[in-house]
């Protein structure tokens, strides 16, 4: 019996470092951003309770609007990579053509490349269609790498629904729209929650190039703290960028805790 | 069924709009003057100025040193982590929990969060002083490079860990039961019964963090600037650099290529490793 309680012992102590490990960064964030400027200089580990980094934070003019901007991006590409991505994931999950696999990787290129490659001519591009620091724009540019983990992911959670209950569908003279509605789309619920799931995290997340092709309207949370903090020296106002970082945790953890069931199956993209 | 073919369309148009349209500009700039206004030819002599940009060499030598290093660390950790903690269990969720935080925020943050930590003032400098070691990331380049190995891997040890998670948590029981009953030991269900069920996830996980690793750039910028000196630049920041500060979009774009060719040929590389056993898709 004491070796159980030894062995539980020694179980606790672990999983307490590995916690302290992960979570101490993010823990000393916090403190910063309830901080006061002098304070922050002293780097104690404990807060002075000043709450003048979070009112700024949601209430400076540059703040609430680079908030309000990446919100209404990652909304814009989760509902313009779904519609998007479903009908071209059930092609790819159902009918085979010639060459599919190469199109599949050319897919997978665009998820590949480097950022700051297709920067360049999106700047370029974009200015010249009227689209610059448009939300537009940033939606319009981050579905280069939405549409193939989009596809990817669907594509996957469809093979496992079986083919038998399409031809069921169709010989019940059910018409394309229907059956979409109907059979797939509800049998589709767990990869489409994952599939959002994957595509607001990567579009909120983005930064590189946000800072490129957003300026002023519609510049996003990520590139608004890089402006903050992209240089270096003491003299920046850290408390709020700290606020800041802490609020780019926010969606990631609810949309976490509301798809938690069925993330497991994306990580094992429905078929390990 | 075959007339559905069709609904792939939109997102072939929207995608070849992004993905493909903008690799003409980047050629077309890549022959040509650095200001796109002056539209002079200049063959291929961007390409050939590559071979003795001592930054751009140290740039691409400096990535490839941190991916070795940052895989190295982080896909056996992971497997490690993953291997203890995949039973239920509120300990093991709690440590899960834990693990995976890091992952939910944007670079950028973690960036910032890094530059905090690692001030003159901030914790870890005052943890290392206690053993005498004088800390400063904005003088000492191999701490530098060190404090972004450590940054990396606790950001993204995760989606090892998360991967291989559900990989061991999708096993089938029975075989491990019964070798369990046959007297294996531990090491001999995870080498010859676990492990084998992990080659798809691990190549996986490989793939993925080789790919983010090579692209590394938000992060960095925030931690050190690519300083002291050039000594933490790594190649998406030498191309902004070069494309995005100095305003030269012929080279920007002839490096961009560049790498966009290096990164494509290593993944069909690995892909191709990958789709021997049991295929990308189906």
């Amino acid at each position: 019996m004491s070796l159980v309680n030894a062995k539980r012992f020694l179980a606790i102590i672990a999983v307490a470092i590995i916690a302290v490990v992960f979570i101490f960064p993010i823990y000393f964030t916090v403190v910063t951003s309830l901080s006061g400027k002098a304070y922050i200089s002293q780097g104690s580990l404990i807060p002075d309770f000043y709450l003048g980094n979070w009112r700024d934070l949601f209430t400076l003019e540059r703040w609430v609007r680079a908030i309000r901007n990446s919100l209404i991006i990652a909304a814009g590409c989760v509902g313009l990579g779904l519609i998007l991505c479903i009908p071209a994931a059930y092609v790819f999950a159902r009918i085979k053509f010639g060459g599919d696999r190469h199109f599949f990787f050319w897919l997978l290129t665009n998820r590949m490349a480097p950022p700051v490659a297709l920067s360049i001519p999106y700047l370029i591009m974009f200015k010249s269609i009227g689209i610059w620091d448009t939300h537009y724009g940033a939606v319009l540019a981050y579905m280069v790498f939405n549409i193939p983990i989009g596809i990817w992911l669907l594509a996957s959670f469809i093979i496992t629904i079986p083919k038998e209950i399409d031809y069921a569908a169709f010989l019940d003279g059910y018409s394309l729209w229907m059956y979409f509605r109907k059979i797939l789309l509800p049998a589709l619920k767990p990869g489409i929650s994952v599939t959002a799931f994957f595509i607001w995290m990567y579009s909120w997340n983005e930064m590189f190039m946000a800072s490129v092709i957003t300026s002023a309207n519609a510049k996003t949370l990520t590139a608004e703290l890089l402006t903050t903090v992209g240089r270096l020296g003491w003299g920046i106002e850290y408390g709020v960028a700290a606020a800041g970082a802490i609020i780019t945790l926010v969606p990631g953890l609810v949309l976490l805790y509301w798809a938690r069931r069925v993330l497991i199956k994306g990580f094992t993209f429905g078929r390990l | 069924m075959k007339n559905y073919v069709w609904l792939f369309a939109p997102a072939l148009i929207v995608l070849l709009f992004i993905g493909l349209v903008p690799i003409f500009p980047l050629v077309n700039f890549s022959v040509q003057k650095p200001y796109a206004e002056i539209n002079e030819f200049v063959g291929l002599s961007h390409f050939k100025k590559m071979y003795s940009d001592a930054r751009w060499i140290n740039a691409i030598q400096r990535t490839i040193i941190l991916a070795l290093i940052v895989l190295s660390i982080e896909i056996p950790l992971g497997l490690i982590l993953a291997y203890f903690l995949h039973r239920p269990g509120l300990l093991n969720a709690i440590a899960s929990a834990a693990i995976v935080m890091p992952a939910l925020f944007p670079y950028v943050s973690i960036g910032l969060m890094w530059r905090l930590m690692c001030s003159t003032v901030g914790p870890v400098g005052r943890f290392l002083n206690i053993f005498g070691i004088n800390y400063n990331i904005s003088i000492d380049a191999s701490q530098a490079f060190a404090t972004i190995i450590v940054m990396d891997v606790w950001h993204w040890t995760s989606i090892t860990f998360l991967i291989l998670s559900a990989a061991f948590a999708a096993m089938d029981p029975t075989p491990i039961l019964a070798a369990r009953t046959e007297g294996a030991t531990r090491w001999q269900i995870f080498r010859y019964i676990q492990l084998p069920n992990l080659a798809f996830p691990l190549l996986f996980a490989i793939l993925l963090r080789l790919i983010d690793v090579l692209k590394i750039f938000d992060e960095v910028y925030v931690l050190t600037s690519g300083g002291p000196g050039f000594n933490t630049e790594f190649v998406t920041q030498y191309i902004r650099n070069v494309a995005l500060e100095q305003w030269n979009f012929g080279y920007g774009s002839a490096l961009s290529l560049t790498y966009l060719l290096i990164i494509i040929l290593l993944c069909i590389t690995i892909m191709n490793i990958m789709t021997r056993g049991r295929g990308v898709l189906r």
